[in-house]
């Protein structure tokens, strides 16, 4: 990426940035890059808008996540996101992710609705507290590469969230069928 | 991505899908995760008095990649001395699986599971030992009497 979503979409770079927002804005940059308003000019201004839409799309997708939108302060902060040299997760954390995805497995196993949408709901409690969290922190951190490292492994705990939530979209799914 | 012939085939028949006693003395377990993903991997060997391998089980929530690095663990570790399972490499894992650049922590990530439960393995049978209980196997026993 080029550059960071907020910078594209002309967005104080900050956590927890106004979403709504960010798609107002999303919608607008879109609307004026359409192709549509392209026809007849020249060939290098059409491809310059398709990319910048490209962009805009890109951007928008990045800030609507919590993990990229983490990913996209840190790197503007200049920390390197190399996955080797991350903090490890506790093992407390790992053996609770693991529990989790096996309360969830069994649940959609048994087609348990009510024990998917309770299991769902609590993690997305978790999620909302974690972000609550780290959006002071991400302001406090101002930028700072040393400041932003420590927060690595609260953004490392909501990448562990996110995929008990792509495990969880696929059983919601699944039981809906 | 497309995943390679053998990734596809240890993701739709993944083998030794289980769980193991991880309180018996007998049983090592290893629980990691990659951060940068959020793929947890839990990986168990059974080791008989003899040190070796008779059984090994893993669970892995995470990407087509990270569940075939572990179901080819466990392929290996079966019969292996854990001495002999201790030299596994994710290069190895790699180049098996032919894991694209960017899934090479799906290999490191099985090779980490694989020395973690044979150390907590070990660190189980350090645990019987200082408690007075005889060494389960004759690994502990060369590695108590290397010491």
């Amino acid at each position: 990426m080029t550059h960071d979503p907020f910078t594209v979409l002309g967005l104080e770079p900050r956590f927890d940035v106004d979403l709504a927002a960010a798609e107002v804005r999303h919608r607008e940059l879109s609307r004026a890059l359409h192709p549509d308003r392209y026809q007849g000019k020249p060939a290098a201004e059409r491809r310059m808008a398709l990319e910048r839409a490209i962009e805009v799309n890109a951007a928008w997708r990045a800030l609507r996540d919590p993990v990229t939108r983490a990913e996209a302060l840190l790197a503007a902060g200049g920390v390197e996101l190399d996955e080797r040299a991350e903090p490890k997760a506790s093992p407390a954390l790992l053996m609770e992710m693991m529990e989790l995805q096996e309360e969830l497995a069994e649940v959609r196993g048994k087609r348990d609705a009510v024990g998917l949408r309770r299991l769902g709901d609590t993690l997305r409690t978790r999620e909302r507290e974690l972000c609550a969290r780290l959006a002071p922190a991400f302001a406090a951190a101002r930028g700072d590469a040393a400041r932003l490292r420590a927060l690595l492994p609260a953004v490392g705990e909501l990448r562990y969230l996110r995929r008990f939530f792509e495990a969880y979209a696929a059983a919601e799914e699944e039981l809906a069928a | 991505m497309a995943y390679s012939d053998k990734v596809v085939e240890h993701y739709e028949n993944p083998r030794n899908v289980g769980t193991l006693d991880k309180n018996d003395p007998a049983v090592g377990t290893g629980l990691v995760g990659a951060p940068a993903c959020g793929d947890v991997m839990r990986l168990q060997i059974k080791v008989d008095d003899g040190g070796v391998i008779t059984d090994a089980k893993f669970k892995t929530f995470g990407c087509g990649s990270a569940i075939a690095s572990s179901s080819l663990a466990t392929e290996w570790l079966k019969g292996k001395t854990l001495g002999e399972a201790e030299t596994i490499k994710n290069t190895q894992i790699v180049e098996e699986l032919n894991l694209p650049p960017v899934k090479i922590h799906c290999s490191v990530l099985a090779e980490d599971a694989i020395k973690s439960a044979i150390a907590d393995f070990r660190s189980k049978q350090a645990a019987r030992r200082a408690l007075g209980a005889e060494p389960v196997t004759a690994d502990a026993a060369a590695a108590h009497a290397g010491k």
